[in-house]
């Protein structure tokens, strides 16, 4: 059957070509990959793991063909088909023939912009915005080979945006007078679909009306709803979600300095129509910010102030691109006990199953061995406090970035006390080959992330110290020309404890489970890259991933990986 | 423009810098959690026996230090029969555990002593208090089979002429209510059907339909399927025949029929409740448009028919079922 498949496909995409060389109505986009590896397990236990299987060998190669069609010049049609063949699978078992991409895009009267189909969306950080919150931020180059295709498997090219199916429009109205333009987005996107029985189809709408009074000044209304659809199930227990917003930005420059104002303010509503257990949660937040550039310094610098309240409550902000509840793609049980293995940085680096492609409908779980401060980015409820940046970026190479995060809660969980958290974040890059001189890519990078967490109440009990160091180290050296060598290392240690919250489906905490780490994580990787040209490059990587808990509540272990990649980008 | 904005933010960060809700907090207390455990309250009933025929009910009390996972496990002394009561916090009261004679885990309570145990997560003592239920909970709705007296003789079984066949009422410690059940059993190598009873509601009176309501969203259906462990899976297909013109006569052309497939693949009693209104119609186990009026009409049912069906490449296939009836806004509570 696939075989038909293919060959059908083959002589269709043939003539197509022909007729796209003639018009260029018809254009071909596209990936392919093939990617194996052998993965190694080692189980350090108190008694001797019999149980796990220690190897796990496989790959894949995958075609990702998009017909891109424009019947005419206000009209873009783009259909995307993935064939995907499991090693050691061939002409049947292991093959997939599925649709990866659907949408129709055009103009209306050279007015209304419109998109149906499969839409990347994203508004602002506190309505509709995926803020890769637990991702880190000086990632080597060697890892980001792995990170990159999570990002395509899971969509996340264009930053920040989310993946969803709908409908979306966009128009602009220009001005000869006070105002430049107002530009106006709306869309409405289908989160879940119903089952006809107990779960009712549930609806993203939302819209930004920008107001740009000149390239100096603008103003913009942002919502976003979400919501159950009335009748299509029996129950009238329906769901409402919406987060209202209104963001600014102020630029002048002043004494050859440029300053920017921005922050944005908004509230939220959480709410079931018809079920008193449920909790009617309001709340708003602000944040602000004032950025000042020197450009003769290669300087800029933020401060910026952040109060987002207990209850504030945003599905579209605050559902996380990671599920730590998800099932990790290796070696997912260990130990003879047959322990559900922990996600570590191994996963996070490189398992596109544990990413959620779209926002998720309840509040999804953190981790603090990943994040404890802002696990929904700066949109993460019962926050206040404040924040300074500062980068140093000139034309030699030179990238250096600070951020310091001062935060505390607004409510206390569990407990009277507050909990003060912070952040501290400092990463580098340099193009050594720009300072001595030479064509050939020498690059270096390092990074460092420190947070803590703690609490002291008058209640011993109550008391918490948590604390997360996180350094990577990167290295790119191009030795002959397109042939290069990567290195890679990340090291990330967990100190303390803090009271974990279990919460029902309300988001309301009904428990508090005390978590204890001391917690080590090392990631190294080395990879021999060679780019045929910017879009195709075939690289082998070798990668030692290594976990260990010295409470043993999680028993050690380390994964070694060999892993080949050949991507071809269309 | 400029104006507004610098008011609005100053106004904002002035109102919000000291935002702190000192008084309340999310969640239970952390260091109630974590203290140890003390029984401030011992664990009582509010009554020593219980009628629930009558409509009465008996709830468990007691009182704790601290907020806890809690379960009181009610055991039949002679049935067997339990029910599950759980929740979490300090104070067990009326408000969390009345027990009005409901069962979790089949069979149903019966006229007997019974014991309630108190079981906290975490803490090893239990807890225990006697109560004597001197009459059961009267199950309220249309009884369609109980097997109590046997086969209504307005009933039609017929049975394959396979091997090992049991296809009868059968009176043993299984019974999940009163002393009987139907026993479905048997090898049928040509055909997935082992046997079938047609439920007429004529069996029950002189009218051509069952007394139902005519809302299908206020009927259930419910029984008690025994699904028997180490045999081939049973599949009891429910036909639901609505006489829509009230003629007496069920036309398979022109008036609906709707189904019920239940796979029986647990071990041990179960209730299967379904609404009407959530019925469907099946054809060859493939869901297909009515050929009636394509509402679904309690009122209008005429007869029901239950088939037990098994692959016939598997070979031998059990079940059991009772205590098959009709409830009215709700499924069945045992």
């Amino acid at each position: 059957m696939y075989k038909y498949l293919l060959i059908a496909m083959i002589t269709f995409l043939g003539f197509s070509q022909l007729k796209a060389q003639k018009d260029r109505k018809i254009n071909f986009v596209g990936t392919a990959r093939s990617l194996m590896n052998s993965n190694y397990l080692s189980v350090r236990d108190s008694i001797p793991d019999t149980a796990s299987v220690k190897r796990n060998d496989g790959g894949y190669a995958l075609v990702d063909l998009g017909v891109n069609i424009k019947p005419n010049k206000n009209t873009e049609i783009l259909g995307m088909f993935r064939i995907r063949n499991e090693f050691g699978g061939f002409w049947g078992s292991g093959v997939s023939f599925d649709v990866r991409q659907l949408w129709v895009k055009g103009v209306v009267a050279n007015a209304l912009r419109y998109q149906l189909g499969d839409l990347n969306l994203k508004q602002t950080p506190f309505t509709l915005f995926n803020h890769h919150a637990d991702q880190i931020d000086s990632m080597p180059e060697v890892f980001n080979l792995q990170r990159n295709i999570v990002s395509y498997e899971r969509f996340y090219m264009n930053n920040n945006t989310w993946r969803m199916q709908g409908a979306n429009v966009d128009f602009g109205l220009s001005f000869s007078k006070y105002l430049k333009e107002i530009n106006v987005n709306a869309f409405l996107t289908r989160v879940n679909a119903t089952n006809f029985t107990s779960v009712p189809d549930r609806l993203m709408s939302g819209y930004t009306i920008q107001f740009v009074q000149s390239k100096n000044l603008q103003l913009s209304f942002n919502s976003n709803h979400i919501f159950d659809v009335k009748g299509t199930v029996a129950n009238d227990n329906l769901f409402k979600s919406s987060v209202n917003t209104i963001d600014w930005k102020l630029k002048r420059d002043l004494a050859r300095k440029s300053f920017l104002f921005g922050g944005e303010i908004g509230q939220s509503h959480y709410q079931y129509t018809n079920d008193t257990l449920a909790p009617d949660l309001k709340d708003y937040f602000v944040h602000a910010y004032a950025q000042m550039s020197i450009p003769k310094w290669n300087l800029t610098g933020t401060i910026g102030y952040l109060n987002v309240g207990p209850d504030f409550r945003s599905i579209g902000a605050q559902s996380k691109d990671i599920n730590y509840n998800a099932v990790p793609v290796y070696f997912d049980r260990y130990t003879n006990d047959q322990r559900i293995r922990p996600i570590t940085l191994f996963d996070v680096v490189g398992n596109e199953n544990i990413y959620n492609r779209t926002i998720t409908t309840s509040l999804m779980s953190e981790n603090q061995l990943f994040n404890q401060v802002l696990p929904y980015g700066i949109s993460t409820f019962n926050r206040v406090g404040g924040y300074a940046k500062i980068q140093y970026k000139n034309k030699k190479g030179i990238d250096i970035t600070s951020q310091y995060y001062k935060l505390n809660e607004i409510r206390g969980q569990g407990s009277f006390a507050l909990r003060d958290m912070s952040i501290f974040k400092l990463n580098a890059s340099v193009s050594i080959n720009q300072l001595i001189k030479t064509k050939k890519l020498i690059a270096l990078q390092v990074g460092t992330m420190m947070q803590t967490t703690n609490r002291s109440s008058d209640q011993s009990i109550e008391n918490m110290d948590l604390k997360s160091n996180q350094y990577t180290l990167g290295f790119r050296w191009e030795l002959f020309s397109n042939f290069e060598l990567m290195l890679g290392y990340i090291l990330q240690q967990n100190d303390g404890h803090d009271y974990l919250p279990t919460r029902n489906g309300y988001t309301e905490i009904t428990y508090f489970n005390r978590s204890d780490y001391q917690v080590k994580q090392e990631l190294a990787a080395a990879g021999i890259r060679y780019n045929f040209s910017s879009k195709t490059y075939l690289c082998v990587l070798y990668q030692q991933s290594k976990f260990t808990d010295k409470l043993n509540i999680s028993p050690g272990f380390s994964i070694n990986q060999f892993g080949i990649i050949y991507n071809i980008t269309l | 423009m400029k104006k507004i904005i610098i008011f609005i933010s100053l106004i904002s960060l002035s109102c919000l810098s000291c935002r702190k809700e000192k008084n309340v907090i999310d969640g239970p207390s952390v260091s109630e959690i974590f203290s140890s455990f003390t029984i401030l309250e011992n664990f009582k009933a509010s009554r020593d026996s219980v009628n629930f025929k009558n409509l009465e009910s008996v709830y468990f009390t007691a009182t704790f230090n601290k907020i806890v996972s809690w379960q009181i496990t009610i055991v039949g002394k002679t049935s067997k029969a339990v029910k599950v009561i759980k929740g979490d916090g300090k104070v067990i009261a009326v408000n969390n555990s009345t027990w009005n004679g409901t069962t979790t885990t089949l069979p149903l309570f019966a006229k007997e002593m019974c014991t309630a145990t108190l079981s906290i997560k975490d803490v090893t003592p239990v807890y225990e208090v006697n109560v004597n239920v001197t009459e059961p909970k009267v199950l309220t709705g249309f009884m369609i089979a109980d097997f109590e007296t046997g086969l209504n003789p307005g009933w039609t079984k017929f049975a394959q002429t396979g091997a090992n066949m049991d296809f009868k009422v059968k009176t043993d410690s299984l019974a999940p209510q009163g002393k009987n059940y139907f026993n479905m059993a048997g090898t049928v190598n040509w055909d997935y059907l082992i046997g079938l009873i047609d439920f007429p509601a004529t069996a029950y009176g002189a009218s051509v339909t069952y007394p139902l309501s005519t809302n299908p969203n206020d009927v259930y259906f419910n029984c008690l399927i025994y699904g028997v462990p180490n045999t081939n899976q049973s599949i009891i297909l429910f036909q639901f025949r609505e006489d829509e013109n009230s003629d007496g006569t069920l036309n398979a052309n022109n008036e609906d029929q709707y189904d019920f497939e239940v796979k029986v693949d647990w071990v041990g009693w179960k209730l299967v409740s379904i609404r009407y209104a959530d019925l469907v119609s099946l054809s060859n186990g493939a869901p297909t448009t009515p050929k009636g009026n394509a509402l679904r009409n309690p009122d209008k049912l005429g007869k029901i028919s239950m088939l037990h069906l098994a692959n016939p490449n598997d070979g031998f296939a059990s079940s059991k079922i009772d205590l098959i009836m009709f409830t009215n806004t709700k499924p069945l509570e045992p």
